[in-house]
């Protein structure tokens, strides 16, 4: 008779928080380690990169202030993807929702300028959400209706809306005065108030801050957030509790929707101040990296939207004092999400030693 | 006659364009088929067919040779695939996450890569390549319109066009086609019957990136003498919902992908000519078409029945 030793890999029901965190930082650790790789093969000083991205993050008082104003639009689109997410809803359009915000809320603008600037400011961010809104609202009807996955339907609205916007910028909404394709500067009275002198910080992020907790409540707290949760855990059961999926679906994308477009009117009338088609760098998808590090917990997507914030000035200061591309900061981004999802799910298995005769 | 002549030159120069602009289509949603076939939905399809198509300008640049360059781009195609089989077949990662995850690397990875190769350059002055030439087939190409509309391409669209009826021989006609489409319908029968299903799922995966390869290869190498980042522009995605919009059968994705190629030669067409009429409304279109598609076609749905299901024995 002979002992046979073998390996069995067993698989656990659930990802426990501590293994989400632990997750979070091998991913954290690994990415570093990639990204000090990039840095020789772009035959920079490492040392001195990661000093620089540091720096250009957090290093001073003004850069983790600047970090706040980059992170502004990443906590709103990381919670636009968070509660989509949550119930098992595959929006991909939040770059697509952030145009749409920044367009109806440039439209309102226009139409209602001569309001006093509280009123205006009050009548754009309205706009902006209800145009997210309605983006949100297109792909979830299409989906109620004809079951079309709204995976699809959310990108190819992304990439509608940017040829829109450019047909935009290229002819009503174009500044004359100009080659690029871009409208007038917004006025002062139109431009969200600054919270703090001599730096970009803008209502916005307040603004942001505050869905965050409300997301937090609704999602935690209120029968709608019941019906989130029950439906991410399982569609097929809730239909069968009594919720109502189709309706469930459709508030949920709007409200998505509306947290996106939210985040193009911060962009556009905070920091750009021009409708332009670069006013948002990707911010859609990183959000969605986000709200997936941020394990779908609205209140956790704040401090990983202000450490992407900060990476992304970091890049910035990175490209100026090393010769390495501030692209890095979206392959360090994919990496990231990657490797926390390969961790993740290892944790997810237990490897037993298994003897049998 | 004048007008008569002009308007069969229109016809035929749009119907050219057709099978041009149809090649890496029909490239990636022929792969992308197979893939699905097997149960795997590649949503990273668009990384893949832009990170094939960025090396496989990296390799015509710096060696000279197109050949070289696209086997390179097919083989990256390959291996982006390799990473998310690794991340779905083996650790069981959600498909949909994981192909997002694979277009924002390949997105930031071509766009870090060629800024780091060729910083500081304008647009007047960006590294430039031989692309590859048509190729006319002699006796064929002489034939008057028909000729020119279908034997005056390169040779990725011939092979492209080739690809079709190996795909559907493969997946209807042989037995490890057989398999393929059993395993995208039910994983755990396969696995009963003493199949593979990892192993069989990785090779339909990775046949999927090398095709997805091809047609990026097309993308930089096959029809443009420079890179510029994110050059695939959205033709991944389009492949996707070809292979949903032609229900999953060879056939129907071919028509289908003839049917988007069309819109977009017609509309290159009318670019072209001048006619005042806003063109990113043009370019838009076929995104438009692709929503109408999906809801027109999705009644009558063929979806493997496992389709984005990770399988683990109990």
């Amino acid at each position: 008779m002979k002992l046979k030793i073998g390996f069995k890999v067993e698989k656990r029901k659930n990802v426990s928080p501590a293994a989400q965190i632990m997750s979070l930082m091998i991913a954290l650790l690994l990415s570093a380690l990639a990204t000090g790789l990039l840095m020789v093969i772009g035959k920079a000083n490492v040392a001195e990169g990661f000093i620089a991205i540091y720096k250009g993050a957090f290093g001073t008082w003004k850069a983790s202030i600047e970090s706040l104003v980059k992170a502004t639009p990443l906590i709103l689109t990381g919670l636009a993807t968070v509660i989509a997410f949550r119930a098992r809803i595959w929006n991909i359009g939040q770059e697509g929702q952030l145009y749409i915000g920044a367009i109806t809320a440039y439209w309102a603008y226009t139409q209602f300028t001569d309001l006093p600037p509280a009123a205006l400011l009050t009548t754009t961010i309205l706009f902006a959400l209800i145009g997210g809104a309605v983006c949100g609202f297109m792909p979830a009807f299409i989906k109620a209706k004809f079951a079309v996955d709204e995976i699809i339907t959310t990108i190819m609205l992304n990439y509608i809306v940017i040829y829109f916007l450019s047909w935009l910028l290229s002819g009503p909404w174009k500044d004359p005065s100009h080659y690029y394709q871009q409208s007038p500067t917004i006025l002062e009275k139109a431009q969200f108030p600054i919270l703090m002198v001599h730096t970009r910080l803008h209502l916005g992020f307040i603004l942001a801050i505050v869905a965050a907790l409300i997301l937090y409540l609704l999602i935690s707290k209120t029968p709608l957030g019941y019906e989130i949760q029950a439906m991410g855990f399982n569609p097929t059961a809730s239909r069968f509790q009594g919720i109502n999926v189709v309706k469930t679906m459709l508030i949920v994308m709007m409200i998505s929707g509306a947290v996106s477009g939210l985040a193009g009117a911060g962009e556009l009338f905070g920091v750009i101040l021009r409708l332009k088609s670069n006013i948002s760098l990707g911010y859609g998808y990183t959000g969605i990296i986000i709200a997936m590090l941020a394990g779908l917990e609205p209140l956790a997507v704040i401090p990983v939207a202000i450490l992407f914030g900060g990476l992304i000035n970091g890049s910035f200061l990175l490209q100026t004092t090393t010769n390495i591309p501030s692209a890095l900061v979206y392959v360090i981004q994919a990496i990231v999400l990657l490797f926390f999802l390969g961790a993740r799910a290892a944790s997810v298995y237990r490897l037993r030693i298994t003897k049998s005769d | 006659m004048i007008e008569n002549l002009l308007q069969a030159a229109i016809i035929v120069n749009i119907l050219g364009s057709m099978v041009r602009i149809a090649t890496p289509l029909l490239f990636a949603a022929m792969g992308e088929l197979v893939s699905e076939r097997s149960g795997v939905m590649n949503m990273g399809l668009e990384g893949t067919m832009l990170t094939a198509a960025f090396i496989g300008f990296m390799v015509a640049k710096n060696t000279g040779s197109l050949l070289l360059a696209i086997c390179m781009a097919s083989l990256a195609g390959g291996m982006v695939c390799l990473i998310l089989a690794l991340m779905t077949i083996t650790l069981g990662v959600d498909q949909i996450i994981t192909g997002l995850a694979l277009n924002l690397l390949a997105s930031g990875g071509t766009l870090f890569w060629f800024r780091l190769s060729y910083s500081q350059t304008s647009l007047e002055n960006t590294p430039l390549i031989e692309f590859l030439k048509p190729v006319d087939i002699p006796p064929l190409s002489d034939i008057p319109y028909l000729g020119k509309v279908l034997f005056s391409h390169n040779l990725l669209t011939y092979l492209a066009f080739l690809v079709v009826p190996v795909i559907w021989f493969f997946l209807y006609k042989t037995f490890y086609g057989l398999q393929v489409r059993s395993l995208g319908e039910n994983p755990k029968a396969a696995d009963m019957t003493g199949m593979s299903v990892i192993k069989n799922r990785y090779i339909a995966v990775v046949i999927g990136g090398l095709m997805a390869g091809l047609g990026g290869a097309f993308v930089s190498v096959g029809s443009v003498e420079r890179f510029f980042p994110d050059m695939t522009a959205g033709k991944g995605w389009l492949a996707i919902v070809i292979v949903i919009a032609g229900n999953w059968k060879p056939g129907r994705i071919f028509l289908a992908t003839l049917i988007f190629a069309f819109l977009d030669a017609f509309q290159l067409q009318v670019q072209s000519i001048g006619v005042q009429f806003p063109y990113q409304i043009l370019l838009a279109l076929p995104y438009i078409v692709a929503i109408i598609a999906l809801i027109s076609g999705r009644t009558r749905s063929d979806a493997p029945e496992s389709l984005g299901v990770s399988y683990h024995r109990e």
